[in-house]
C-alpha cells in the first residue's frame, strides 16, 4: 500500500516536471524558425550533418546548409555580411579572417548572447572549451587585437578548430629502422632517409599563394621565426625564416610528386593514398585515415609532437561559429551555435567522425582514438600567435609570401634575397595601412 | 497650282519620315541592352578605379584616390609581367589554332567517307564547359595520378611536375586553349569554305592551278574576311580567358600562368583590392577596343557593305 503511493507520488512528480520542462522548453520560442548556415564542404563539417539533423529533431528549429569549398567562403560570407539584411544566420570562418570580419564590423558580438538567462545552458562551461580553440578562433581585440587578453571580445565559438601534429605510417618507419622524429633535425635526417630508399617523405601543401604560405608557417614558428616583430616590423628575412624557407625547399625535394600544386586536400590525399610517408600538418588527418572512403593506409598510421626546432610551437587554425551582425534570426544562432559546440555535441561530434574542442572530451576518448592523447600534449604548444591574424593577412599571406615562397620552391635561387624583397614588400603594405604613423610621431616629438 | 505643289510635296515626305525611323526603332533594344549591360558596368568600373573601397564596407566611406591606381599601375611589375603572358598565351594559341584549324578544315571539307563522324569529333571540345575543360586537364596533367605521367612512366619517361614548373604549366595552359579552341577555328572556316562559288573553283582548275595554288591563291584569299573574323574573336577571347586557367594552375606557379584578366579576378578578389582592380580593367579595354580596332582597320570584312 506504501508502496504503491510512493510509486504514484513519484509518477505524478515526474508527470509534473515532464510538464514543467515542456512548458519552460527554451527552444519552445523559436520553433519552425529556419536559420541558414554558412560553412565548408570539409569532413569535420560533413559529418556534423547529422549531428544538424539531431539538433532540428530536439528543437524544432530548421536548418538550411549551404556548404562551399573553404576559401571561397569569404567573399560569398562578406558579400552576404554587408548587406542590410543578410541571408546567413550563422557563419563559420577560417580563423585568419576574424580580423577582417570584426574591423569592418560584420559579425555580433556573443556577449549580446552569453549575458541572457534564457538562452544560455547553464551546463555549457567554456572553459571547457580548448583555451588556444577560444583564443585563436573566437576572441577579437586583445594584445595586436588577435591574441588572448583583457581587452578581448567574443565574437565566435570554435567548430572544426585544429593544431598540428605529425602522422606517420608505422609500417613504413619500421621497415627502414626509422626513429619517430621529435626535433626538426630528426625529421630532416628521416625525410633524407626515406628519400633515399624512394620513398616519398613528407606530404606538404605548395600551392602559390595561401597554401605554400601555409606549409612554411607549420616550420616558421617551431623554428623559433615570426612575421612581425612587436612594433609590426615585418623580420621574415630573418635567419630563421629563412631556415623554415630552406627546409620547405627540402620538403618539395623529397616529398610526394606534385607539391608545388598540392592544396590541403592534394596533400592529404598523397598521404592517405599511400604515396607519401609523412603528414605534418591539420590534426584533422587522423580522422580521415580511418574513413575507408578516403584513406588507404588505416591501422598504420601512427602520432607524434609536432617535432620542435628552437622551442615547440604548432599550429592554431580551422574554423569558428559566428553570428553576422545582420543575421535576421541570431537568437536561434545562439542556440544552434551552443548545441553544437556542447558537451554532448561534441561528444556526438567525435562519435560522427568529427574533431573535438574540448579538453573532456579528448580525455574521454583515448581509445578508438589513437591521436587524441597527442593532441591534448600539443594544445598547451598551440601558438595563438602562430601568425597575424590582422586585417592585412590575406594580401600579405597570398601576394607577397605566397609569390616568393613558390620561388623557394620551384627554383633553386639564392633564399635570402627572395626573402629580403618579400620583407620589403611587407613593410610597404603595413606602412600604406598606417602601422608605423605612432612609431614616427613618437619619433618627431 | 500653289497649294496642289504643296500638298504633293507632303505627301511625298511623310512616308520617307516615317520610313527614315524605322531602322532606328528595330535597333533600339539592341542599344538598350548595350547600354544596360555594356556601357554601365564599364562606367562603373571606371568611377571605382578613382576609390580604394574593400567588400564589406559602406562605399561611401571608401577614400577617393583620384588617378592614385592608374599610376601605381603603371610602376607595377606584376601588371607588365601579367601582360606578357597575355601576349605570349595569345601568339601561341591563336597562331597554332589558327593553322590547325584552318588545315583541318581544308581536309575534311571534301565529302570524304566519314567526314561528319570527324567532323562532330572535332567540335566535341566546343560543347564542354570551361570548368569543365579546367577540370579534365587539371586530372590529366596532375603529377601524382594524371594519366599523362602514368603512361611517360609506362614508356619509360621521368614523370613532370606539369602544373608546377613554370614553363611547364605555361606549356599545358597553351595545349589547353588549343585543344578547346582549334575546333571554333575549324567550324568557321568550314563553313566559309563550303559557301564558296564553285564556278570560280571551276574556273581556277581549268586554268591549271595546282592543289596548292588553288588553296593558297583561291580559297584562302576568298575567305579573307572570315579568316579575320575568327582572328578578332579569338583575341579578344585571349583577353578574356579566365575560367580553365583558374581551375587549371590558378595563375601560377608564381605568376607565370597568371593571364591578365585572371591578375584582374585575384587583385579584386583574393586580396581585396577593388579599386585597384577596377583601374586595371580599364586598361584591359583599352588594350582590347585598340588590338580589335587595329585588326578592323587591317582588313574589315565589312568595309564594302557599310560605313564601319
Amino acid at each position: 500500500m506504501t508502496l504503491k503511493l510512493v510509486k504514484r507520488l513519484a509518477l505524478g512528480a515526474g508527470a509534473a516536471l515532464l510538464a514543467s520542462a515542456a512548458f519552460a522548453n527554451p527552444y519552445a520560442k523559436y520553433e519552425g524558425t529556419t536559420i541558414v548556415v554558412s560553412w565548408p564542404a570539409l569532413a569535420h563539417f560533413n559529418a556534423a550533418e547529422t549531428l544538424v539533423e539531431e539538433f532540428t529533431e530536439e528543437t524544432g528549429i530548421e536548418v538550411e546548409i549551404d556548404a562551399l569549398q573553404y576559401l571561397k567562403l569569404r567573399d560569398r560570407q562578406i558579400l552576404e555580411m554587408s548587406k542590410n539584411e543578410g541571408d546567413y544566420d550563422v557563419v563559420s570562418w577560417v580563423v585568419m579572417w576574424k580580423g577582417e570580419y570584426v574591423s569592418k564590423g560584420l559579425l555580433t558580438p556573443l556577449s549580446q548572447f552569453f549575458t541572457s538567462g534564457s538562452l544560455v545552458d547553464p551546463q555549457y562551461d567554456i572553459d571547457d572549451i580548448a583555451g588556444a580553440y577560444l583564443e585563436n578562433g573566437g576572441v577579437v581585440g586583445g594584445k595586436k587585437g588577435y591574441m588572448p587578453g583583457a581587452s578581448g571580445a567574443l565574437y565566435g565559438v570554435p567548430f572544426g578548430a585544429e593544431t598540428s601534429i605529425l602522422a606517420y605510417r608505422k609500417d613504413v618507419f619500421e621497415e627502414h629502422g626509422i626513429e619517430v622524429p621529435a626535433t626538426y633535425d630528426d625529421l630532416t635526417a628521416a625525410m633524407t632517409k626515406l628519400h633515399a630508399a624512394g620513398i616519398p617523405a613528407l606530404t606538404s601543401r605548395g600551392k602559390t599563394g595561401h597554401q605554400v604560405t601555409a606549409a612554411w608557417l607549420f616550420h616558421l614558428a617551431p623554428m623559433g621565426g615570426k612575421i612581425f616583430d612587436d612594433a609590426w616590423n615585418p623580420v621574415v628575412n630573418s635567419p630563421e625564416a629563412v631556415k623554415a624557407a630552406e627546409f620547405m625547399r627540402h620538403v618539395a625535394k623529397t616529398g610526394p610528386l606534385g607539391i608545388e600544386t598540392f592544396g590541403f586536400g592534394e596533400a592529404s590525399a598523397a598521404f592517405l593514398q599511400g604515396d607519401a610517408a609523412m603528414h605534418l600538418d591539420t590534426l584533422k588527418i587522423a580522422a580521415m585515415s580511418r574513413n575507408p572512403k578516403l584513406s588507404k593506409i588505416d591501422g598504420n598510421v601512427g602520432y607524434a609532437l609536432h617535432p620542435t626546432g628552437s622551442r615547440c610551437g604548432s599550429e592554431t587554425g580551422g574554423f569558428a561559429l559566428g553570428i553576422p551582425q545582420n543575421a535576421p534570426n541570431k537568437e536561434a544562432a545562439f542556440l544552434f551555435i551552443q548545441y553544437m559546440t556542447s558537451k554532448a555535441g561534441d561528444q556526438r561530434m567525435v562519435e560522427l567522425g568529427g574533431d573535438p574542442i574540448r579538453i573532456s572530451t579528448l580525455k574521454n576518448n583515448t581509445p578508438g582514438n589513437p591521436e587524441y592523447p597527442v593532441v591534448a600534449e600539443q594544445l598547451p604548444c598551440a601558438d595563438p600567435d602562430w601568425r597575424p591574424l590582422i586585417p592585412e593577412w590575406n594580401e600579405i599571406n597570398i601576394d607577397v609570401l605566397g609569390q616568393a615562397l613558390t620561388q623557394v620552391i620551384t627554383t633553386d635561387d639564392p633564399i635570402q634575397p627572395i626573402m629580403d624583397e618579400a620583407n620589403e614588400k611587407l613593410r610597404a603594405i603595413m606602412e600604406r595601412e598606417g602601422y608605423y604613423t605612432w612609431a614616427s610621431y613618437r619619433k618627431s616629438n | 497650282m500653289t497649294d496642289f505643289t504643296a500638298g504633293s510635296v507632303a505627301v511625298r515626305t511623310r512616308p520617307r519620315d516615317l520610313s527614315a525611323l524605322i531602322p532606328y526603332f528595330f535597333i533600339l533594344p539592341a542599344v538598350a541592352i548595350m547600354l544596360a549591360g555594356l556601357v554601365y558596368p564599364v562606367i562603373q568600373a571606371f568611377y571605382l578605379s578613382f576609390y580604394d573601397w574593400k567588400i564589406g564596407t559602406e562605399f561611401s566611406g571608401a577614400p577617393y584616390v583620384g588617378f592614385g591606381h592608374f599610376i601605381r599601375m603603371l610602376g607595377d611589375e606584376n601588371v607588365w609581367e601579367s601582360i606578357w603572358v597575355t601576349i605570349r598565351f595569345g601568339f601561341w594559341t591563336i597562331s597554332i589554332e589558327m593553322f590547325l584549324g584552318v588545315s583541318l578544315a581544308l581536309l575534311l571539307e571534301k565529302p570524304i567517307r566519314g567526314a561528319s563522324v570527324f567532323r562532330t569529333i572535332f567540335i566535341l571540345p566546343l560543347m564542354v564547359s570551361p570548368v569543365v575543360v579546367g577540370l579534365i586537364w587539371r586530372y590529366l596533367f596532375d603529377a601524382r595520378i594524371g594519366w599523362i605521367n602514368y603512361y611517360l612512366v609506362q614508356v619509360g619517361l621521368e614523370p613532370q611536375v606539369w602544373l608546377g614548373d613554370a614553363d611547364l604549366a605555361f606549356f599545358a595552359i597553351v595545349f589547353t586553349d588549343i585543344w578547346q579552341w582549334t575546333p571554333f577555328i575549324f567550324i568557321i572556316v568550314i563553313a566559309g569554305l563550303q559557301a564558296l562559288p564553285s564556278e570560280v573553283l571551276e574556273a581556277s582548275k581549268i586554268d591549271g592551278a595546282n592543289w596548292w595554288q588553288h588553296i593558297l591563291f583561291v580559297k584562302l584569299p576568298m575567305i579573307r574576311s572570315i579568316l579575320m573574323i575568327a582572328l578578332l574573336m579569338r583575341l579578344i577571347d585571349v583577353f578574356r580567358a579566365l575560367e580553365v586557367m583558374y581551375i587549371l594552375t590558378g595563375g601560377g606557379p608564381g605568376r607565370s600562368t597568371e593571364l591578365l584578366s585572371l591578375h584582374i579576378y585575384n587583385r579584386a578578389f583574393d586580396t581585396q583590392q577593388l579599386g585597384y582592380a577596377s583601374a586595371i580593367s580599364v586598361l584591359l579595354i583599352v588594350i582590347v577596343t585598340t588590338l580589335s580596332l587595329g585588326i578592323l582597320r587591317m582588313g574589315n570584312p565589312m568595309k564594302d557593305k557599310s560605313d564601319i
